[in-house]
């Protein structure tokens, strides 16, 4: 009898607090974020960003040159050349290699993640 | 009869004695063998880094000779690239000679601004004139050139210019500078440098498939 009652406030207690976690976890899902890719030394930093569709990604210049930020497969998007100090920001639709054509060597990649079926819903 | 049982045991005794020293003598030759041939491959490798490395090592250079040779040896790949601009009708050599202008430039209007915060100028060297006695043979070699020959010397030789700056920034001129930020300065240089050469180095592989 005692065991069955402290199950019940245990799972009343345990419930609404999952159920909130939940529906914390879509409703971040859904707010698009900003993330940041910085170039230094030659290098997009982190080379390998995973984003949400719809997130920001914001390219900053902490080197000493000149860079840019272009998609690797037909060009479909390209930063202007950023000047040490300079950033730009996308909205990430796709997932895409991207590289820098003043130093083709440099290279980074943007993955966006899959939507799960209760961000589906939401949206 | 206990008498032979102490002689044999005792010629036993011997004979174990004689063995194990033996082959501990032996091992221990055999190690020294092992150690000799190792220390030799060692010394002949060490000799020859130590002889490439000693020429570069041994050049005592002052900041103020270390700023003029950052500085010349960016104006040098300047020069080449401007010289590739007028010579060239191939796209990827026109955009690396490009790119060689706009960052060499950068680096050296880092260094520029470096040396008037540390108010050092300058100062020519030994180095620094060896640098431009080769730039003016290597210049007059290219403007000899047209066509793809161009193309191919002028990616040659920035592909051997860069190991050579690479090196000369390794060993010579971060070793000798003191002043922390000049240090710094020569340490961020080198990505870029490397960067250079990987491009030059897959331009000239791309040269080799045609």
């Amino acid at each position: 009898m005692g065991r069955k009652l402290l199950t019940g406030m245990l799972l009343a207690v345990l419930c609404p607090f999952f159920y909130l976690q939940a529906f914390r976890g879509v409703s971040e899902n859904a707010r698009p974020k900003t993330h940041m890719v910085q170039i230094v030394r030659m290098q997009f930093i982190p080379a390998v960003l995973s984003v949400n569709k719809g997130d920001s990604v914001v390219f900053l210049n902490k080197d000493l040159v000149n860079h840019n930020a272009t998609e690797r497969t037909a060009g479909k998007w390209q930063s202007p050349t950023l000047r040490p100090g300079d950033s730009w920001r996308m909205v990430v639709t796709s997932s895409a290699d991207y590289y820098c054509t003043f130093h083709p060597g440099m290279k980074g990649k943007l993955e966006v993640a899959r939507a799960t079926a209760k961000t589906r819903k939401k949206k | 009869m206990k008498r032979s049982k102490t002689i044999i045991a005792r010629a036993t005794g011997l004979l174990l004695c004689v063995l194990i020293s033996g082959f501990t003598v032996l091992a221990q030759h055999t190690g020294q063998q092992g150690n000799t041939q190792k220390q030799g491959t060692q010394k002949q490798g060490k000799s020859k880094s130590t002889q490439q490395k000693s020429a570069h090592q041994n050049m005592k250079l002052t900041d103020p000779e270390i700023a003029s040779v950052a500085v010349v040896a960016n104006q040098i790949d300047i020069d080449h690239a401007r010289l590739a601009q007028e010579k060239t009708q191939n796209t990827e050599v026109l955009n690396f000679a490009q790119t060689m202008i706009t960052d060499h430039q950068a680096v050296i209007d880092q260094a520029t601004a470096l040396v008037k915060k540390l108010n050092v100028t300058p100062k020519e060297n030994q180095l620094s004139r060896k640098l431009q006695t080769d730039s003016e043979n290597s210049m007059k070699m290219l403007r000899a050139k047209s066509g793809s020959a161009f193309d191919q010397a002028y990616i040659d030789h920035e592909v051997t210019y860069h190991k050579a700056v690479i090196s000369t920034v390794e060993n010579t001129l971060i070793p000798n500078a003191k002043n922390a930020e000049l240090k710094a300065l020569l340490q961020n240089i080198l990505p870029s440098l490397r960067a250079h050469l990987e491009h030059a180095q897959m331009l000239k592989t791309q040269y080799a498939k045609e």
